[in-house]
């Protein structure tokens, strides 16, 4: 490689930069949350109906405007937020914490535990995520949470127990864990310095990749109207709600798609460049 | 006849000169050879002179061809010679070949200018030429390293380049390997070509003869025919690096004629290995005494890491049985890898996983201390992670962490295999002296290194 | 602490072992979930099927009983899933229970429509994204580079249903170029597949920025150029298959993804295929359609991955060390 070519006192070493677009990106996610908690609290009940303000434009009373029941639409944006936003961080830690403990038990028992556990993830791997959680809400009574939480988890175990298996298994396999069995240095040891070391910046990845996976797939389960049904405030339900009165009330279908735009690209944002995917 | 001369050559990186060199020659059946250490800047000088040097550094000096005179800080004024007038052999030639490609195709294409069917039986003819006649059809990872070299030799050359350089090309490589390379070379120069090549390696810049330049932190620090340099060396630095070599050392550690009346450690019967069809080894029979040192060499590839690993229980064996002394048991064999960083978790610093084991291995508190005084390293260095060290101080660091558990058996696995000679001398001294009473099983594919450091000295083949 | 070794068949036979133990495990279960799914079936699930069929002034509760026992809910229920699942072995889809036609038909007709969906789609995405890939790769950090990095970021945020809902608003509402819905022909395709292309194309386009520009720096490709051979040769021959053979599983890695886009994009469209039926039947609680078409669409992915592992086997010589990872 052309690194061969410069001399060992010339190459940086580990030199790690504070990436602005992380920052930014947290900041904005920060500015969402925020949104998400107060929102509710503050804000006018986003189930109250006043046909009198129908499709009203923004005004200073409300900023984003009204829908065609008369609806603040603001209040409505903060609920819908802090559904995706709860909704996504429970899946997420669910799927992680099981994900990562059945990963590292796979990698380092072998046998047919770790032949089991790939089996099935192989079989979920080929199915996608979103027809998992179509068949989900299939199955619940319309407009149930707790299956599509269920799904949601189920189908991201999936994946951080692929990848948290591969990368312990390459570890656990490698001369420095053979150096510290050698040196009679224990699980504790290796799960510290070895393992946890090289996974973090990995499940930090996931998660993030997570939360976007799962906010997409709540947002389009409420655009199709399966399982996500009227008059529950979901973003990608409103989005389906606001398109026929594009043109008479852009704002309408213009205040979720800008949440749901900042919500994706800031997860997206907070992940570190280098590692993939 | 063609000659190349370089003029003024100087390489820097900022206003930190690299290369200085104010004159080279090379003349037709004459081969130059340039040595020194990693960071010489041997290395440079050679990328300099074909236009192969990063766009971060800054190259000045003048090169004559025959009649040409070309400017070196233009790097593309050489493009147009490569392959025709001068060629380059690569460091790793199993990493410079194609690996989706044939072996046939790739040393065709080095045949400019010639169509389709002449490229291919002068490759031929070419592969013939070096013995790999059969390996026309095969890809690249079917190649042993040596063979690689061969390849890359006849891709290179088939162009009709009568300048070859030839960069490093004993790393990885295997003393049988490295004659066999020696005697291609000698083949190229002997047909009136021109020759430079890099090493670090003086037993290849022996079997080539003609000329030597010895080089040090930029410059040339002694120059003359090959002879002479090696065999005595006038400047100091040469001295040291000329002593180096394992069959010169004369160290306190070394001994002959020892003998150990206690019972083995390690007794290997009848143990084989395979790995699928292919057998590594077959009905083994080996010992280890307490205090011995048994080394292991033999070309790459023919077992000898799978053997050492079999031994201290690492690998298990297809048949036979390794009975090791219960009093080895709880970390008392230890083993040095061939790349140390690969065996430190690579996310934390040193010290923390120092202080682990002597936590683990009940070792007093100034024992790191003392050890780290003893193999000669500031302990400031164990800060760092394991990839900011290197690879010569982070191999004596290992060898610290493997004396905080008391061994009485250390393992060496090509512990100085990617060191240069001043390096694996210093840590091989480093090693011996702490040793003390323990066993040492070396690996080791250099026959002068172990027939310097073991008591008993087994070959493979 | 243990090391854990990946089983090893090699070559063609290991590819197809491999992936028809998937395509198993895969019908396994999906025919479960939708076992699930028929044993969830709630009474007005059962009505409202009924009243899918019959028009909702004509259904009473006989009509809805009659259908539960068409489902048989009335029998033990490790009994029923292993009809279930024996129905499907023998290939017995069913018939819908909204149209009461044959399954096998509607699947088979709604297959072709994704099918064409999908293929246009995929060429879109691996031609755009590479060609896209490779440009930016020869300037790294350039300001091609660059450009393309930011479109990628911006394409991965965006759902299919929203890139869907924008080149709608811009190319049929606004310009009028091309119709929204339709189906079958050539032009109404143009929509849905770009759609589904941009989405995918942008993960096409980094990886094959990033494999090209390691792959130009990399050792056999110097050792192509200094034995003579010019840029473009070397582009050629050496950087663009060894490329095919790192992104070429990544096409794998995509099928699921196209297949999530199908799945919207159909139903924005309107374009007959199985992600429309999909939707339908979930709706409509239309379990051996949802059944048919789940299964149908995830055991899509597991073929396109089967022949994207073929290609890599043909395109790599190098023995397989450690399972991949897809």
């Amino acid at each position: 490689m052309s690194a061969a070519l410069l001399p060992e006192v010339v190459r940086t070493h580990g030199v790690r930069r504070r990436e602005p677009g992380r920052v930014l990106a947290a900041l904005v996610l920060g500015a969402l949350a925020l949104f998400a908690v107060l929102g509710p609290l503050l804000l006018a009940d986003p189930t109250s109906q006043d046909l009198g303000r129908y499709l009203e434009a923004p005004s200073p009373s409300e900023p984003l405007g009204t829908d065609e029941y008369g609806r603040s639409v603001l209040a409505r944006l903060a609920h819908a937020t802090r559904l995706s936003l709860v909704l996504g961080v429970l899946c997420v830690v669910t799927a992680l914490v099981l994900g990562t403990a059945s990963g590292i038990l796979a990698a380092s028992r072998g046998g047919w535990v770790d032949a089991v556990l790939r089996a099935v993830s192989e079989a979920f791997v080929a199915i996608p995520a979103l027809l998992v959680v179509l068949l989900f809400s299939a199955l619940a009574a319309d407009g149930s949470l707790l299956t599509l939480y269920l799904g949601l988890a189920l189908v991201q175990w999936v994946e951080y127990f692929r990848v948290v298996r591969a990368k312990a298994a390459l570890i656990l396999g490698g001369p420095a864990v053979e150096a510290a069995s050698l040196l009679q240095l224990g699980r504790v040891h290796v799960l510290r310095r070895h393992l946890w070391p090289a996974l973090r910046p990995l499940l930090l990845t996931l998660a993030s990749l997570g939360m976007v996976t799962s906010i997409l797939a709540m947002s389009t389960l409420g655009f199709v109207k399966v399982g996500l049904q009227p008059p529950r405030a979901e973003l990608g339900l409103m989005v389906t709600e606001a398109f026929p009165f594009y043109d008479v009330a852009p704002w309408l279908a213009l205040a979720p798609v800008t949440v749901l735009f900042l919500l994706t690209a800031g997860f997206l944002g907070l992940r570190h460049r280098e590692v993939s995917p | 006849m063609t000659t190349l001369e370089l003029h003024d050559v100087v390489v820097a990186h900022g206003d930190r000169r690299l290369v200085d060199v104010p004159h080279l020659a090379l003349e037709p059946g004459r081969p130059v050879t340039i040595v020194g250490e990693s960071g010489s800047g041997k290395s440079l000088l050679a990328h300099a002179l074909m236009g192969t040097l990063a766009s971060s550094l800054v190259v000045d000096g003048k090169l004559a061809l025959d009649e040409t005179l070309l400017h070196l800080g233009d790097r593309s004024n050489r493009r147009a010679l490569w392959g025709r007038r001068i060629a380059m052999l690569p460091q790793e030639p199993a990493l410079a070949l194609d690996p989706t490609m044939r072996v046939l195709s790739q040393v065709a294409e080095g045949a400019l200018g010639a169509s389709r069917t002449t490229a291919r039986s002068h490759a031929g003819a070419a592969l013939a030429d070096v013995g790999l006649a059969a390996s026309a059809r095969s890809f690249p990872h079917t190649l042993s390293g040596g063979m690689a070299q061969r390849v890359a030799y006849a891709a290179a050359t088939i162009g009709g380049a009568r300048a070859l350089i030839v960069d490093e090309p004993s790393k990885g490589l295997d003393s049988g390997s490295v004659d066999r390379l020696a005697g291609l070379l000698r083949d190229h120069v002997g047909d009136g070509g021109l020759l430079l090549t890099i090493t670090h390696d003086l037993r290849l810049a022996a079997a080539l003869g003609g000329e030597v330049a010895v080089m040090r932190e930029a410059t040339v620090v002694e120059s003359g025919d090959a002879v002479d340099v090696l065999g005595s060396p006038q400047h100091d630095y040469t001295r040291r690096l000329v002593d180096a070599d394992p069959s010169r050392w004369r160290q306190p550690w070394q001994r002959t004629g020892w003998y150990s009346p206690g019972e083995a450690i390690v007794r290997a019967i009848g143990i084989s290995k395979a790995y699928g069809a292919t057998s590594v080894f077959a009905d083994v029979d080996l010992h280890i005494r307490p205090g011995e040192r048994v080394a292991l060499s033999g070309p790459s590839g023919v077992g000898k890491t799978t053997l050492g690993n079999a031994l201290i229980g690492l690998t298990p064996v297809d048949a036979g049985r390794v009975v090791r002394e219960p009093s080895l048991a709880g970390g008392r064999v230890q083993k040095l890898y061939q790349d140390p960083t690969l065996s430190f978790p690579a996310l934390v610093p040193i010290e923390v996983g120092l202080r682990d084991v002597s936590r683990r291995h009940r070792a007093s508190a100034s024992r790191v201390d003392e050890l780290m005084a003893a193999v000669r390293l500031s302990p400031s260095l164990l800060a760092r992670r394991p990839g900011e060290v290197s690879g010569g101080e982070l191999q004596r660091i290992a060898i610290v962490r493997a004396l905080l558990a008391e061994p009485r058996l250390v393992f060496a696995d090509e512990a100085t295999s990617r060191l240069d000679l001043l390096t694996q001398a210093g840590t091989i001294d480093c090693l011996m002296t702490e040793l003390g009473e323990a066993a040492l099983l070396m690996v080791t594919h250099d026959r002068a290194l172990a027939t310097a450091v073991a008591d008993t000295h087994v070959e493979l083949e | 602490m243990g090391i854990v070794t990946g089983a090893g068949f090699s070559g063609v036979a290991g590819v197809l072992l491999r992936r028809a133990g998937q395509a198993v495990g895969v019908a396994v279960l999906v025919a479960s979930l939708c076992f699930l799914v028929v044993r969830q079936l709630p009474g007005d699930a059962a009505f409202r099927i009924a009243a899918g069929r019959y028009g909702y002034d004509l259904v009473d509760q006989q009509a809805a009983d009659a259908v539960r026992a068409e489902l048989g809910l009335d029998r033990p229920a490790w009994r029923q899933l292993a009809d279930w699942l024996l129905a499907l072995g023998q290939g017995d889809l069913g018939t819908s229970l909204v149209t009461s036609a044959s399954v096998a038909q509607e699947v088979g007709y709604y297959l072709l429509g994704t099918l064409q969906l999908g293929a246009v789609a995929l060429v879109l995405a691996v031609a755009l994204g590479g060609a896209l890939g490779t440009l930016a790769a020869r300037r790294p950090n350039g300001l091609l580079d660059r450009a393309v990095d930011g479109w990628v970021a911006s394409v991965r945020a965006l759902p299919p249903f929203l890139l869907g809902l924008l080149l709608i608003l811009v190319f049929s509402v606004h310009l009028g170029w091309l119709p929204a819905v339709g189906h079958g022909d050539g032009v109404s395709v143009v929509l849905p597949a770009s759609t589904l292309a941009i989405g995918l194309s942008g993960l096409f386009a980094r990886v094959t920025r990033d494999t090209v520009v390691e792959i130009q720096r990399s050792e056999h490709v110097r050792f192509a150029r200094t034995k003579g051979l010019g840029a473009r040769l070397v582009l050629v021959r050496h950087v663009l298959r060894n490329a095919g053979v790192v992104l070429v599983p990544y096409v794998g890695v995509q099928a699921v993804t196209l297949i999530e886009g199908v799945v919207v994009v159909e139903s924005l469209f309107g374009w007959q295929g199985l992600g429309h039926a999909l939707v339908h039947a979930v709706f409509w609680r239309d379990v051996p359609v949802l059944q048919a078409a789940a299964l149908v669409l995830a055991l899509l992915v597991v073929g396109i991955n089967t022949i994207v592992d073929l290609v890599g086997l043909w395109l790599d010589p190098r023995p397989r060390g450690r399972a991949v990872v897809s």
